[in-house]
């Protein structure tokens, strides 16, 4: 077995290609045959369909010749006209068809006398019929010429079916056995071929599969760290021999790196590999992994004693920070409560400060209403004062009428008195006239009532009209009185309109400032809210810190201890 | 009808009710008296001596004339000389107003006007009844006193006083 793989897989299938090359073969030639069977079959069919054609056209062109001579209408001669063409064309066709039949061809050779003889009778009786008359043509059919030459070739016809019946048998014969032949042959051969290409892939899997099976194995193994595998193929001198060598060489390979990182695991960091090739990935980074922790270790150390020392500082700055969270947060806790008391205090300000705006709003209200009320009492005066104007006028009207009526009074008086000294004067004259002047002496005497009453009347009317005069008087005074009292009402009234409407902005002020007080104290409030939210945070922080301050104090402690086994750690390795 | 017989009756009535019986006419010669008032005493003149009465109007003092001369007037073209009777009475003083009257008298061929505060009116009075002049009364009262009614009206008489020669005037001043 000196052959590689590649050789041995192509031995294998080269006999199956072989096997499949001759069955192959084998049924090409069957089809073929078949096809060629099939084809002489076709062709003995077109043979018989021609023989009967031209049987069917003769007997047409009977067929017409009859109806022809019977009739003597040249229409039923259509039939055998028609027939002529189609028994010279079937005549043919058939002599080309069975050319290459020496049998077959005598026995055309032999129906074409008989075919001309039959149209010949044919075409006699037909030119009697027409020229002469139905007897003659039927002396002719009675000879009987016609029905002899009619079954001679009827006799000739079904010799050359049976002939060409018996061609067909023969060769379906053939047909049949060489596809029996050729089925057997495929079968065989296939049947063949499947059990030599089996034992072909059966000794190639043994021979290949086998020892890489093993070799997949030692790969696993080698994936899983077990480096003390070796791969046992045998002495091979194929790609599975080479193979095997190379998976030892990896093996070994790697067992030295392993061997140099267990005296590095160990502590000894003096041992130096050197890299198999410059492209050894493990072994460089093997060599920059041993420089690298041996500068690390030294650091390590440092870095302990740094630790250590500052693990020492964070533990007492953290009880420090500890002891004045503590503090702070009772101090947070004082400044809370007073931050509430505060807080009361502020939200029992903002409420009476919501309470004086409201007070002021309403007293602006009121002030409002009280400077329309002195504006409406101011023009009440003005309307007095000018009703008053108007009465004083009256007086004064009234005034002057009662002096013009003390004059007519005094015109009046003087009138009455004049009458009366007339009167006298008349008495006088009457006393002169002596006993005649009786009566006009009464009648002086009557004037000098009338004149006394007049007198009289004058008296009363200017006593009254004194007393009206002294009323006007006092009226108009009391008018004068009255308008000065209304004049210094309105000055009064609208002196207090402008308190009011000083006392109003004055309150609009104060009102203003009451809301902006209950504003600000609103917006205290909710400062001092925050303040105490702020306070609540500050109180948790703290307690927060408080605890950080343990931890932290914890986890320094653990730092201290990390500095101590970094220590102890560092001093285990031989740096050399 | 009974209405307007019953209104007539009522009416009758009321007349006779109202009716007042005249004075008896007086028997013997009747004295007509101008009655006048001087200061708040009552005087009467005789009606035939009085001219008429007039209301005292620019009145003119005269200067150099005596007390009783109030001043002249004129009445109707003639210069009457007017006298004041209560200087004369020594009756109290009190302005002269134009409603002072004047009573132009005439008689003896003399013509003056009495001045009066107040003139009261006609009235008859028998002769008979007028009484003479009273014992109380002295001086020149009593000499123009011509007498006094039954209702205490002193009657001057004018004849006296235009014959007084006082009354007539006739001084000449000197200088």
């Amino acid at each position: 077995m000196k052959w590689n793989v590649g050789t041995k897989i192509g031995i294998g299938f080269a006999i199956v290609l072989v096997i499949f090359l001759i069955v192959g073969a084998v049924a090409y030639r069957n089809v073929v045959r078949q096809g060629e069977a099939a084809d002489e079959v076709t062709h003995s069919h077109e043979v018989e369909n021609e023989l009967t054609q031209l049987l069917a056209s003769l007997q047409d062109a009977e067929t017409g010749q009859r109806g022809y001579v019977i009739t003597g209408v040249d229409s039923y001669l259509a039939p055998y006209t028609a027939a002529l063409s189609e028994i010279e064309r079937h005549r043919t066709q058939l002599g080309r068809l069975v050319e290459d039949n020496a049998r077959e061809e005598a026995h055309i050779d032999a129906l074409a006398p008989l075919i001309a003889d039959k149209l010949a009778e044919l075409q006699e009786t037909i030119n009697l019929r027409r020229t002469k008359d139905f007897a003659a043509a039927q002396t002719v059919v009675l000879s009987d010429r016609g029905k002899r030459s009619m079954d001679a070739i009827r006799g000739l016809l079904r010799e050359m079916s049976s002939e060409e019946e018996h061609l067909l048998k023969m060769r379906t014969d053939v047909a049949q056995l060489d596809a029996r032949d050729a089925k057997w042959t495929i079968v065989l051969g296939t049947l063949l071929a499947v059990i030599l290409a089996g034992l072909a892939g059966l000794i190639i899997t043994r021979d290949i599969a086998a020892p890489l099976r093993s070799l997949t194995r030692v790969a696993d193994r080698i994936t899983v760290g077990d480096l003390g595998v070796t791969a046992n193929v045998g002495e091979r001198g194929d790609e599975i021999g080479q193979l095997a060598l190379a998976f030892d060489g990896m093996a070994r390979s790697l067992r030295t790196m392993a061997g140099a990182a267990e005296q590095i695991a160990s502590g000894d960091l003096r041992v130096s590999v050197q890299p198999q090739s410059p492209e050894d990935l493990l072994g460089n980074t093997f060599v920059r992994m041993t420089d690298n922790l041996r500068r690390q270790i030294g650091g390590i150390v440092e870095g302990a004693a740094v630790l250590g020392s500052a693990a020492s500082q964070i533990v007492a700055s953290t009880a420090q920070l500890a002891s004045g969270a503590s503090e702070s947060a009772a101090a947070v806790s004082e400044t809370t409560a007073t931050v509430e008391e505060i807080r009361q205090t502020a939200q029992l300000a903002s409420q009476k400060a919501k309470a004086v705006a409201d007070t002021a709003q309403r007293a602006v209200h009121i002030a409002q209403n009280g400077r329309k009320s002195t504006g409406d009492a101011v023009s009440g005066m003005e309307r007095i004062r000018t009703q008053m104007d108007a009465i004083a006028e009256s007086m004064v009207r009234l005034s002057e009428q009662s002096q013009t009526i003390g004059q007519i009074i005094a015109t009046v008086e003087d009138l009455a008195a004049q009458s009366n000294l007339l009167a006298v004067n008349a008495a006088i004259e009457a006393a002169k006239a002596g006993e005649h002047g009786k009566g006009f002496g009464v009648v002086a005497q009557e004037v000098k009532s009338l004149a006394e009453q007049s007198r009289q009347a004058t008296e009363k009317v200017r006593t009254i009209l004194s007393d009206i005069q002294k009323a006007t008087t006092a009226a108009a005074m009391a008018t004068e009185q009255g308008g000065k009292a209304v004049e210094a009402g309105a000055k009064h009234t609208e002196a207090a309109g402008d308190s009011i409407g000083t006392l109003a902005a004055g309150v609009s002020e104060a009102a203003q400032a009451a809301t902006q007080i209950a504003a600000s104290s609103q917006q205290q409030l909710v400062g001092m809210d925050q303040v105490a939210v702020a306070m609540e945070n500050i109180k948790q922080t703290g307690a927060q810190n408080m605890v950080s301050a343990r931890q932290l104090e914890t986890a320094a402690r653990n730092l201290g201890e990390l500095g101590q086994r970094l220590k102890q750690l560092a001093a285990s390795y031989t740096v050399g | 009808m009974t209405k307007g017989v019953e209104a007539e009756q009522i009416l009758r009535k009321r007349a006779q009710a109202l009716a007042r019986t005249p004075p008896p006419p007086a028997s013997g010669t009747m004295l007509e008296l101008l009655q006048f008032g001087l200061a708040s005493e009552r005087y009467a003149v005789e009606c035939r001596f009085v001219q008429e009465v007039h209301p005292l109007r620019d009145l003119t003092p005269l200067p150099c004339t005596p007390a009783f001369i109030a001043g002249i007037v004129n009445v109707r073209g003639r210069v009457v000389p007017v006298i004041d009777l209560k200087k004369f009475f020594g009756l109290p003083e009190r302005g002269l107003t134009d409603l002072h009257r004047t009573i132009v008298v005439r008689g003896h061929d003399l013509e003056v006007g009495l001045l009066a505060d107040v003139i009261i009116g006609i009235s008859s009075v028998p002769a008979a009844s007028l009484q003479p002049s009273l014992p109380t009364l002295t001086g020149i009262r009593a000499e123009y006193l011509k007498g006094i009614t039954d209702q205490s009206l002193v009657v001057l008489s004018v004849d006296r006083i235009l014959l007084d020669p006082k009354i007539i005037v006739h001084e000449e001043v000197e200088g």
